[in-house]
Order: structure tokens, then sequence, then C-alpha cells
């Protein structure tokens, strides 16, 4: 199992002994990320660092209007050596097809990659990844990596992205106000004492749980359920370099040192689904 | 040229009838399990086969949602449940699981199926991918505009469904677990809790809050049918018998009128005036001509009016004694002025001189929601089951 990270900044020295895999955003196909890349940049870390996988983020809806040039930038990640594309949008799988693209695909749509099936039905398009949901449990991740052929990836730390809108909400919060104000918004959900953060960028909005999502003491059995990646995301997150290098070694020590989960117990209780399972009928 | 289907909501077997009367060329249905009306009444097998028989002998046509996002457990039966659900008769089926949807194609060819809204399609070449898969139509994203809508049907030749009226959700389809995070409701198999229309606290501020108005694209049937749209879809299948009969009955006439030519301005005035009757929330057409902006929310928590226009279902009509029976739903009196309207889109407004209650004792008042009374109209109308009557003032 690997170590994959979504940095927070482009100083990628600091990642590179810590992890195996880098996640970065692109330039005007990603979203919800701290900072993203052109594809220079990107050229030059995958230049600079062969050794470490990159990964690139295109998780934007996409519509009419961006088809032409996000066909001209899949074909010139295709020159690159990147290992694969995290893609939200079905046209993404559709050029890589049309156009015989040969780095690898990862279905990222999200709250909807939950089950098997449909990971295989994936598969058999010649996609080999899937970051798996966050809203699924501890036991259907391991299902899915049991019986899917499809490679998993299971983000284990972040702060959990809940939604995104093409509006600009932030904004028009602040224009019904008549007031200027940041992009960003910290909002409370009045009945749990929730806090979630409201985050506005050129492609809309989005909603971050406001509490660290802390798979720390899941990954041992991830790992003894042959998932293939563990994705931790930097943002609101402390001391992450030394919590990145901490999983690479506890990782690389068969998951058996358990002062790592005491360890990382300081990055809060919350565990998100990984032992809760959600409802929806609530009507007997 | 195909005439453009308006296609509407049914929560169940009464409300599909209805809809069918009152001008809908389909509907759509959610079955007892795998839809994203969890908690709707939904139909039993039983009901689905009555409800495709109903509109099968209408010429008409009724469509499944199978829309959920699946879990591992939610795989198991489905083969079965998809199987019996296609002996029962249904057209076609509404899903967003390419896994779902290449089994269905597979397995039953015969049987259409329509990519759901909740894979927030925004581009033809996505659209070009589920053609490949053997999609028969799309349901866009709410988010794409009329250009776009017509780039999609010049480029790909693909069925595009269009809703055209109710309510919106604020995020992309599929893309928001709000309610899974604050209600651990499962937005995605059916349980959205509606968390966008919840008011956020902000220190030292007003509440944020991010609700959408409705949607209402009334005034672009012209432009939808002219761009090659093949369906029109209402949304709510959790609404009122009155709700739909007015919304379809208004869209039917709306629709009947752009292909006679008989759809001037002032008509569309009165018929989107009609909606606006039923409607409980402000309307918008979002991303239709423009990106949505500031004026297609709400900031000030949830903003619904109940309606009390509606005074009640009709059941029957005796020529002979000239009496109205009907099923009343909201308090009424005599010199109250009424629209009765029927499904065959006739319409006559009166002022109640005469009422009765169910043991034909005279009254002044219809107090008792729930209860029968007889109205007196002399009339040469063929009012039928399921006409209704509105209240235009007191």
């Amino acid at each position: 199992m690997k170590v994959l990270v979504e940095v927070m900044n482009k100083k990628i020295s600091n990642y590179v002994n810590s992890c195996d895999a880098l996640l970065l955003g692109l330039e005007n196909f990603s979203v919800l990320n701290s900072v993203n890349f052109s594809l220079d940049e990107i050229k030059k870390i995958i230049d600079d660092y062969p050794n470490i996988q990159i990964f690139v983020k295109m998780d934007k809806n996409i519509f009419n209007d961006e088809i032409d040039e996000l066909r001209r930038v899949l074909l010139e990640l295709e020159q690159m050596s990147i290992f694969g594309v995290f893609f939200y949008d079905l046209s993404i799988l559709e050029l890589k097809q049309e156009l015989s693209l040969s780095f690898d695909l990862v279905w990222a749509q999200t709250h909807m990659v939950t089950n098997f099936r449909t990971c295989d039905y994936y598969y058999s398009q010649g996609v080999n990844y899937a970051l798996l949901s966050k809203e699924i449990t501890l036991d259907e991740i391991v299902d899915i990596a049991k019986k899917s052929s499809i490679h998993t990836i299971v983000e284990v730390v972040s702060l959990p992205s809940v939604g995104y809108s093409r509006r600009r909400l932030v904004h028009n919060y602040y224009d019904d106000l008549g007031e200027k104000g940041s992009s960003i918004l910290s909002v409370l959900e009045k009945i749990t004492k929730k806090n979630y953060i409201v985050k506005e960028e050129k492609e809309g909005t989005g909603f971050l749980f406001d509490e660290v999502l802390n798979g720390t003491s899941v990954i041992s059995s991830l790992y003894h359920a042959d998932v293939d990646y563990v994705l931790f995301r930097e943002e609101g997150v402390s001391s992450f370099l030394e919590l990145i290098g901490d999983t690479k070694k506890y990782i690389a020590g068969g998951c058996e040192d358990s002062s790592y989960v005491e360890k990382y117990k300081k990055l809060g209780d919350s565990t998100g689904f990984f032992f809760k399972k959600t409802i929806y009928r609530v009507k007997k | 040229m195909k005439r453009i289907e308006l296609l509407s909501p049914a929560g169940d077997i009464e409300r599909l009838k209805v809809t069918l009367l009152y001008g809908a060329d389909a509907v759509y249905i959610g079955g007892e399990k795998y839809g994203l009306r969890a908690n709707a009444t939904n139909f039993t097998l039983e009901q689905i086969k009555e409800g495709c028989d109903f509109a099968h002998k209408l010429g008409k046509k009724v469509y499944l949602t199978l829309n959920i996002v699946f879990h591992n457990e939610d795989m198991d039966g489905v083969e079965e449940y998809i199987s019996a659900v296609v002996d029962a008769g249904i057209d076609a089926f509404i899903v967003s699981d390419p896994f779902i949807i290449s089994y269905i194609k597979k397995n039953f060819p015969q049987v259409e199926v329509h990519l759901s809204t909740q894979d927030s399609t925004t581009n033809y070449k996505s659209v070009e991918y589920f053609q490949k898969q053997g999609i028969d139509r799309v349901v866009l994203a709410r988010e794409v505009s009329l250009d776009e809508m017509k780039e999609i049907i010049d480029k790909t030749g693909i069925d595009i469904e269009v809703f055209i009226h109710g309510a919106m959700c604020t995020c992309y389809s599929g893309r928001c677990a709000l309610s899974n995070y604050v209600t651990n409701r499962d937005a995605n198999r059916g349980g959205c809790a509606q968390v966008c229309r919840f008011a956020f606290a902000v220190d030292g501020k007003k509440d944020f809050t991010f609700a959408t108005k409705d949607n209402n694209l009334a005034k672009y049937i012209g432009n939808l049918i002219d761009i090659g749209v093949a369906s029109l879809k209402v949304e709510g299948r959790m609404r009122s018998l009155y709700y739909l009969a007015t919304v379809i009955g208004t869209y039917r006439e709306i629709i009947d009128r752009y292909y006679d030519n008989t759809l001037t301005e002032d008509i569309l005035e009165v018929l989107e005036e009609r909606l606006s009757r039923v409607a409980n929330r402000a309307v918008s057409t979002h991303y239709l001509l423009k990106e949505a902006d500031a004026t297609d929310q709400y900031y000030t928590g949830r903003n619904e009016a109940s309606n009390q226009d509606y005074l009640g279902q009709v059941i029957s009509y005796d020529k002979n004694k000239k009496l109205i029976k009907i099923y009343e739903r909201n308090y009424f009196e005599v010199g109250d002025t009424v629209e009765l309207f029927t499904p065959q889109g006739e319409r006559i407004s009166f002022v109640i001189e005469k009422l009765y209650d169910e043991d034909m004792n005279k009254v002044d008042v219809a107090r008792h929601p729930d209860n029968i009374y007889y109205i007196y109209l002399d009339t040469n109308i063929e009012i039928v089951t399921y006409s209704m009557i509105r209240l235009l003032h007191h």
C-alpha cells in the first residue's frame, strides 16, 4: 500500500521523501485545491522527481466550451510520464478512449464510488483505479477491495469535501448583505453544532466539513485488505509532513506499530463514515 | 417532426392517473427500492403494472427511477427487480449507475434507459460516452444553458430531457453529501434532507443561506421545442394531485398552443399566472440564459407559502340535479367565486350559489376538509372525475 498526498504548496521537495505518490491539482480543471499547478510545473516536477508517482487531479464538471482545451491538455499530459488522472466528468474517459491515451485513469466521482460492481464496470472500460467514496463504511471498502478488480484508493486524512455547486454562493451572500467579503466563509450548522468551510473559487463553491477526518486507525485494515493507496490531503491538517512520513514507515512495517495509531489520535476523533452507516428511509 | 414529450412525476397510482389525464405524455415513478425519493409513497410491482396498463391504454408511457448511487448491499436483488419491472411493462428506466445501464441494455434491449440527472451531464463528450454504452436519452444537468443544450443535441443527435419546472438542487446533482454529514441521511440513496434549505450561522453576521428559487421555464418552452429537445420534465414526485393537475394541464396548453401557433403573449401571461398560483416558492430560469447569480437564491431561510386555493376534487356530476359532488380540501363558502377545471382542459368560473353537505342539508360554508359536499352548477361542460375546483376570490 502506497501513501498518496495532495499537497498544499508548491515546495515539492518537502514531500517527496515522505510519500510514494503526489496528487497535483491542474489549473482550470481541478476544484477545491489549496494550490494548482500548470502543465509546465507538472512537467518540471516529473523531471525533478522521477521516482515519485504523479497523479493529476482533473475533477471539475466540464462544459462544451472546455472540451477543446481538455483534449489539448490530455494530449500534453500524454507526453509526460504521469501515472494517472483523477476524473469526475465522463468526457475525460471518452477522450482517453478516443485518443488512445496511455496513462491510467482514477474514477474519482467523490460521493458516487460506492460499490464493487460499478468499480468493475469502470475497470472493464480501462479505468484501473478508483478513489472510493468517503461516505461508505470500512466494511464496504474492504468488500470492494476484495471483490473488485479495480485498484483502490482510500482517503484517510483530510478536511472532507461534502458538496460542490456551480453557483457563487459566498459572493452572492455578501452581495445580499451589500458588503465585500473574502471567498471563504466559516458557517455553523445550528442543530449539530458542527462547522463547515464554504469555499468559493472560479469553478464554483465547495463545502468542506471542518473536522479532520482521522482514518489513521483504519490504515491497518486497509493494508490487510490490499487497498493500493491511502490518500492524505494536507489542507487543515497540522504536522502534515511528520504524519505522512510516519505513515510510510508504519506501512513499511506491516502496520504493526500500535504507537502510530496512538500518536495520531491527536488528529481528533472524527472517523467519518468508516464506522457509521448512512440511512435513507426515515418513514415507517 | 416528433412532438415534444411532457413528462410528469407521479408519487402514487392516483397521481399517475391524474397527471396522464391532465395531459402528460409520460410519467416517471419510483419503485419501492432504488429510487431517489425513498420516503415517497412509491409503487409496488402490482401498482407499476397497473400504472403501465393504464398509461399504455392511453398511448402513453411510464418510466421507473432506478437512480440511486448503489452501495454493495443495494446490488443484492437488483437484477431480479429489474426483470420484474420489465415484466410489469415499464417503458424505460432512469439510471445513474453505468453498471446498471450496461446490465439493462445487455439483458433487456427492448427497454429504454435514460441517464439520470444525478450524473450531472454537462457536455457533449460525456453524452457521446454514454451513447456508446447504449443510453437512449440523457437528462441533462440543470446547470446547462439553452445554447449548450442545442450544441449537445446538434453534435450527438441524442434525445435530451430538460427539467422545466420545480425545485432545484444548489449543488451539482450527485455531487452533494451535505445531507449525509448533517443528518446521516444518504442524499444519493433517496434520503436527502434538503440541507441546502437550512440556515447556517455566521459569526457576527446574518445567517448563511444558499437555497435556490424553483425552476420555471414556461416562457421558453418554444425555444426548447425549436432546438430539438425530446422531453420536458416537471420535478416533484411528492407533489399533490392539485399541483400536478394544474402544472401539467398548464404546460400541456403551452405546448399545444405553441405547436398550433396560438400561444400569444397575453395567453402565456395568463398561463404563467396559473402556474404561480400553485407555486410555494419564487421562481427563476437559473442557468438557461445566463450564469446563475444572486437573484436565483433566497437569503432568509425557507421561503415557502402554503396554498389555500385548492378547494376540492370532483367525484362526480349529476346532470339531472346539476350537482357537483366534491371531496373538500380547503374551506369555502356560498358567494365565493371559483373555477372548475377538467382533465380535458375545460374551465368554467362561477359563483357558488347553493351548497349542501353529504346528507344534502343546505349549508353556507364548507369548513371540514376531507368531507363530501355538493355544489349546484348548471352547465353543459362535461365534468368528470378528477376535475378540480380552485378559489378565485372570496
